[in-house]
């Protein structure tokens, strides 16, 4: 790929002059005259019957001019996922119920913030409360409290109370398996609840005006919240535009469509104002969606050189109080399971449980940080128990290129088998592994591995893009597409792309994205999927426009195509220097010839675009996606085991992006997800208690600061690569480096101490406890020993 | 934000400020840095109905006086506190303890009078109380306690989470207080009431306006950990501070002082520990046993999502390691400077 | 600022603030935080709201040269001080060196905590030009990054302050 210009390159991003200056205009940032302040009256119950609301004294505070509850809405629900067997469930205000604390009640615009609040601590509600359920095991016990009734479908699959979905899958004959294996093992790991952080609250600005809402909120992705706000609105996607704004982080937190962004919009279709809504930070972190905390029950058979002969695999999803994206994450914890290594026989149960908590969204990665510490930390223990090391053991389950995987799908030129050699390599991992124990010094430095696999682009949901490419009349272009740049650099990704095809010089290529009434449809950036599926519509209409410069261009120096050659928007033909036509030149034939048309390049891309349809949800049947990355991480941690202080020294990440369109944006995405993964390990934690969250705050929520950086190390497999008018396989980078890390993480701690962790975060408390029991264990001559929580007694003891 | 309007009065001296707090009572609050008081008003646990602001006023810089001892106006900011050529040479574990506060902008905003005069903490205290915590709890006025339910009314166990105060109390730190009355003298520690809902014992109009740390005597040592899972932006679990001194010849120690912040409604000293260690050898099993004894006599909070036991369990560890350190600066083996690290 | 005041809640007072070498007059409440007025009534919305809780870092500006978290900072009390803000940095349009440095070493994704960065970033290059990691770290432990992990942040410094990293971005 050496004879490109601009693809493969480290390109600087083209909005960063814009962030660095501080013209960078983010939702809150948008300014319009007249600009009423929204509020949200919230619900301080877990679970309760709303026996009457009085908005009365609101509405007649002087500068209030508008309060909404749930009577005046369409009554249109809608979902994370929205199909026959998950149908839409939750209201844009609560009805008639109330089953987390925060959930939104009633909504007031008023003129100032300080009138906002006086209007919210003027609405009476009187409640009825009702029992709560906090945690899936109790949930799912006869005579829980109901959070919802469980639908016909599902409750056709289990008897279980509480169960907001169901995923069942599995292949071969694991009972056979189980009897053929050398060695079976089974574990139980929890992953705890914590959430995305992004620095950029969540705000919404609305107006009505004309007939049209005008909306400027903070996304993951424009034309799916106005698909979702123009549904629960009753209004044709026509009348609902999404303006661009920039998006100051997200990491899962901000695709579903929110009550606050619903009653910025009707408030202003009320007052005829323009109506924002800022959550505080207190909201964002007690009411808004986090990651979901997941259990994951393992029981894992293999023969003796480590190779696997079975799975069992159980995932358990606190959802909360409506389905959400749970449906999503129990079905994506079996393609997490499946992915990397080679699993002859398969059982697996998802099931994804309502709770009286705020609804769960996904977190980047979306289930895979919580299986593969699971699996990873559980093969680790197989291949010590069996006197293998990890990298071998790995080697061995790991999938080769182009096998085909059980759902049909295919894992092309997967670099697995590279990534663990090489991040083996590079981390010196077996001369460092197995030593801590035998260190004198109370501080142990401990090492381990961690393999995954992610997807980029699926049609879980119909994940198409579409790319306008124009000319202009000095040959630079403008393109037109719906990608949504929310930090990962898809705007300087596409115009590398298209400043490659085009072969013009980068600076001019103009990007235009993300506003709804403008730029055509994208999914947005989640599903992981911009690079490869809006990447390849970008190529395919700058192609198009290319060929239509050359098709004219052979017009005018009259030969064939095929003679042509292009450099800096000027087109000759070979071997004759005299006969050469610029793009302006071109432009202006076509303007003068084409009955004054300029150039113009569309390209549309789809993923599996022969595929009808996205695999079921239930059973996961039917093809998931035809882009698969892997990766292998190492992780170096020390521990104090006086004090059971862990940090994270340096982390190797080794992965088969395919090729890197930007290698510089990718290790920004490495070091990102290592912090992502450490904080998960060692720091965050969200700690509620009865349905409270004690602590929504930056200062008691702990994200990794400055202090907590690791050192970050990038490497790249590469196994595809870039072609100008051919299309490309690009391997996702954004979301599948939190999960290897992390398992990583974990089993380097066990390297230092000998303790195993079975859930997350790995604190001090456990961390000690652990190293307390193995002193009194090896007193008595037994070795390493595991931390098992307490509602491990209650999950064996499950009922069905 | 803060929601609702409230009046301001800057005046331009630490009298007038006296003054005002004494014309206006209890519907009045100071506010030097505002670190402390402005996220109380925006979460309304404060709601004055006037803020005086110490804005216009400037502090004299760090002085030594005639007797050693040196001099800090309570209005010196805690990044100049710890970059002070002076405070780090006369009194390094106050430098020290002032680097720890927070984060880098706090440092420069709050001020070392209102570290030490910051009100105490709880979780679901410290948050808006628009759903969750809804009802006051006792330290707002009213009539339950979040976390601790069986707690007759008006007690309250919310932390005083200062790291300067531990420090300055081991060094035995005097305040210089202004009020309506003139001035007066009080200790540091005698400054905390122990009680978290008037953290302070202050009268409504007095205003701390300087604190003089005292010449360390001869052979003086002293260590400080402040016990975090971040390097910044935290509280601490506990905050440890030991300052103690050895005996003119040999590797005895004559006294010594151990304080521990961050674990009750003030920060308290760790006497009995004290008395074990005065006249002892300053060895490795002398202070193993200090360290047990200090974990054994103080009965620290669970605060902020850490355990009691936790607590206790991690200061056991953290506090030998500390008068480990303040033993070998005594003894002259590590020198009096240095900047121990925060772990 | 070394006059008395006295203001009551419900009246707006005028004062002079001086942002980025400009005075403005500015019409405030007691309760308005610098935060506000810089965004709201100057229009500089470069600096921007994250927590209004004094922990993330996102509204830091400088102060007399000292950095301040403006949701935490009454905008009365900055009457006839000296503001800068992420706007100020590059007067002419030629970026600084540290805002270039974040450019050249992907130590921007999101941006949204980039103005504060910068701003922290050049009060202590300032008063250090030449920080070691450590006192970047201490510099820097106001300001909360969640995309870049801050080893790109780190580096834009080194490069700023002709600490031997080149640039990684073209």
């Amino acid at each position: 790929m050496d004879r490109l210009s601009y693809v493969g390159k480290s390109m600087r991003r083209r909005d960063g002059p814009d962030k660095v200056t501080g013209r960078a205009a983010y939702s809150q940032d948008v300014k319009l005259p007249g600009t009423l302040v929204g509020r949200i009256l919230r619900s301080p119950h877990p679970h309760a019957r709303i026996v009457r609301i009085d908005t009365s004294r609101a509405s007649q505070l002087p500068g209030v001019k508008a309060v909404i509850t749930v009577d005046d809405t369409k009554g249109i629900k809608h979902g994370f996922v929205e199909t026959p067997r998950y149908p839409p469930d939750q209201e844009v205000l609560a009805r008639e119920r109330v089953r987390f604390v925060g959930e939104e009640i009633a909504a007031v615009a008023a003129v100032d913030q300080v009138t906002a609040q006086r209007a919210i601590d003027l609405i009476e509600v009187e409640y009825e409360i009702l029992p709560a359920v906090f945690d899936p095991f109790e949930a799912m016990k006869p005579g829980a409290p109901e959070v919802h009734p469980v639908l016909p479908k599902i409750r056709s699959e289990t008897p279980l109370p509480n169960i907001a979905g169901r995923t069942a899958t599995g292949w071969g004959d694991v009972e056979a398996g189980f009897a053929q294996s050398d060695y079976v093992r089974e574990d139980r790991f929890e992953s705890h609840l914590r959430t995305h952080g992004y620095l950029e609250p969540q705000v919404t600005l609305a107006h009505w005006e004309h007939d049209k809402l005008n909306v400027w909120t903070s996304s993951m992705g424009t034309f799916i919240k106005r698909a979702k706000l123009a549904k629960v609105l009753d209004l044709p996607f026509a009348a609902v535009r999404i303006h661009k704004t920039y998006v100051g982080g997200t990491f899962g937190g901000k695709i579903d469509l929110y009550s606050h962004e619903y009653c910025a919009a009707r408030l202003s279709m009320i007052t005829a104002r323009p109506v924002r809504i800022v959550a505080t930070r207190e909201e964002i972190f007690s009411a808004y969606r986090h990651g979901q905390p997941l259990v994951m029950e393992i029981k894992t058979g293999v023969r003796k050189d480590g190779t696997i002969v079975c799975q069992q695999v159980r995932a358990i999803n606190n959802a909360g109080a409506f389905r959400g994206s749970g449906v999503v994450v129990i079905f994506l914890a079996w393609g997490f399971t499946m992915l990397p290594y080679r699993i002859p026989n398969l059982a697996y149960e998802g099931l994804s449980v309502y709770t009286n908590y705020p609804v769960r969204a996904p977190q980047r990665g979306h289930g895979c940080p919580q299986i593969r510490f699971a699996i990873e930390s559980q093969l680790d223990r197989i291949a010590e128990d069996l006197g293998i090391d990890p990298v071998t053991i790995r080697l061995r389950n790991a999938r080769k290129p182009w096998e085909a995987l059980p759902n049909g799908d295919n894992v092309h030129e997967a670099g697995l088998l590279e990534c663990i050699e090489l991040a083996a390599r590079k981390s010196d991992f077996l001369a460092k592994h197995g030593r801590a124990r035998q260190a004198k010094s109370t501080i142990r430095r401990g090492i381990g591995m961690g393999v995954s696999s992610y997807f980029g682009g699926s049609l879980i949901y119909p994940n198409g893009s579409g790319v306008i490419v124009k000319m202009a009349d000095d040959g630079s272009a403008t393109v037109l597409t719906g990608a949504i740049d929310v930090g990962q650099g898809a705007e300087t990704v596409i115009a590398q792309i298209v400043a490659e095809e085009l072969y013009l010089p980068i600076e001019d290529v103009r990007i235009v994205s993300s506003d709804t009434d403008t730029t055509p449809q994208d999914i947005g950036a989640w599903i992981s999927g911009m690079t490869y599926v809006t990447g390849n519509a970008a190529r395919q209409a700058a192609s198009n426009a290319r060929d239509k410069l050359l098709q004219l261009a052979a017009e005018k120096l009259g030969c064939a195509i095929d003679e042509l050659e292009v450099r800096d928007k000027v087109v000759r033909r070979r071997g004759e220097p005299g006969k050469q036509i610029t793009y302006r030149e071109i432009i202006a034939h076509s303007v003068a010839t084409r009955r004054g048309d300029t150039v113009i390049g569309e390209g549309f891309w789809r993923t599996m675009r022969d595929e009808p349809t996205h695999p079921s949800l239930a059973t996961t049947k039917g093809r998931w996606s035809e882009n698969y990355a892997f990766s292998c991480q190492v992780a170096e941690v020390e521990v104090d085991t006086e004090t059971g202080e862990a940090r994270v020294l340096k982390a190797w990440t080794v992965h088969d992006c395919g090729f890197a369109v930007n290698p510089a944006l990718v290790k920004g995405q490495v070091d990102g997800q290592v912090s992502m993964a450490l904080g998960h390990a060692f720091l965050e934690e969200l700690i509620t208690k009865d349905g409270y969250t004690l602590n929504p705050t930056w200062l008691d929520y702990r994200m990794p600061t400055i202090h907590e950086m690791a050192h970050s190390q990038d490497d790249e497999i590469v196994t595809e690569e870039y072609t100008v008018g051919k299309s490309f396989r690009v391997k996702e980078v954004g979301e599948g480096l939190v999960s290897g890390v992390l398992a990583a993480i974990a089993n380097a701690v066990y390297d230092a101490t000998g303790v195993r962790m079975h859930s997350t975060p790995f604190t001090p408390e456990k961390i000690l406890k652990g190293l307390r029991q193995l002193e009194r264990k090896e007193r008595l001559g037994r070795a390493a020993v595991d931390i098992q929580e307490e509602a491990d007694e209650q999950a064996t003891a499950l009922p069905g | 934000m803060i929601l609702y309007e409230f009046d301001y009065e800057r005046p331009a001296s630490l009298e007038q400020a006296s003054a005002h707090l004494r014309r206006l009572g209890d519907s009045a609050r100071l506010a030097a840095g505002g670190t402390d008081l402005f996220p109380g008003m925006r979460v309304a646990n404060e709601r004055p109905a006037t803020v005086v602001s110490l804005g216009a006023l400037s502090p004299a810089p760090p002085t030594r006086q005639p007797d050693g001892a040196i001099r800090i106006d309570a209005l010196t900011r805690l990044a100049a506190v710890a970059d002070s050529e002076l405070i780090r040479d006369a009194a390094p574990m106050l430098a020290l303890a002032a680097s720890v506060v927070a984060s880098c902008p706090i440092r420069h905003m709050a001020t070392l009078g209102g570290n030490l005069c910051q009100d105490t903490r709880c979780l679901q205290l410290n948050q808006k109380h628009d759903y969750q915590f809804k009802p006051d709890c006792y330290k707002r006025g009213g009539a339950v306690c979040y976390p601790f339910p069986n707690n007759p009314p008006g007690t309250c166990w919310s932390v005083h989470l200062s790291d300067t105060a531990p420090a300055l109390i081991a060094l035995d730190a005097r305040v210089e207080i202004i009020g309506g009355a003139g001035s007066r003298w009080a200790s540091v520690e005698s400054l905390f009431s122990g009680s978290g809902m008037k953290p302070l014992r202050l009268a409504g109009d007095e205003i701390v306006r300087a604190i003089v740390v005292p010449a360390p005597a001869a052979r003086f040592g002293w260590g400080f950990r402040k016990s975090a899972r971040r390097g910044g932006l935290e509280y601490g679990a506990s905050v440890m501070s030991v300052a103690l001194t050895a005996a003119e010849a040999t590797q005895t120690c004559r006294s010594a002082r151990i304080v521990i912040g961050a674990i009750r409604e003030r920060p308290v000293r760790a006497l009995q520990a004290e008395q074990m260690l005065s006249g002892a050898a300053l060895d490795a099993e002398t202070i193993a046993q200090a360290a047990a004894a200090v974990a054994k006599e103080i009965s620290p909070l669970p605060h902020h999502g850490f355990t009691r036991s936790y607590i206790r369990d991690d200061i056991r560890v953290k506090i030998a390691r500390v008068l480990r350190e303040a033993a070998d600066r005594a003894l002259g083996a590590d020198g009096q400077k240095g900047e121990a690290d925060r772990g | 600022m070394d006059n008395a005041l006295r203001i009551k809640g419900t009246r707006s007072q005028v004062v002079e603030i001086c942002v980025n070498d400009e005075w403005h007059e500015v019409s405030v409440r007691p309760r308005h935080m610098l935060v506000e007025v810089l965004r709201e009534m100057i229009g500089l919305t470069g600096t921007k709201d994250g927590c209004e809780q004094g922990a993330c870092g996102a509204c830091t500006v400088l102060i007399e040269g000292a950095p301040a978290l403006s949701c935490m900072t009454l905008a009365v009390d900055c009457e006839g001080k000296h503001v800068r803000t992420v706007e100020g940095l590059a007067p002419d349009g030629r970026v600084s060196p540290i805002q270039q440095a974040f450019l050249d070493q992907g130590a921007v994704q999101c941006g949204f905590c980039t103005p504060g960065m910068l701003m922290s970033i050049t009060s202590l290059l300032e008063r250090n030009p030449r920080p070691t990691v450590p006192e970047i770290k201490k510099a820097l432990d106001g300001n909360l990054c969640r995309c870049t992990g801050y080893n790109a942040i780190v580096d834009a410094v080194l490069q700023a302050s002709g600490q031997g990293v080149e640039p990684l971005m073209k």
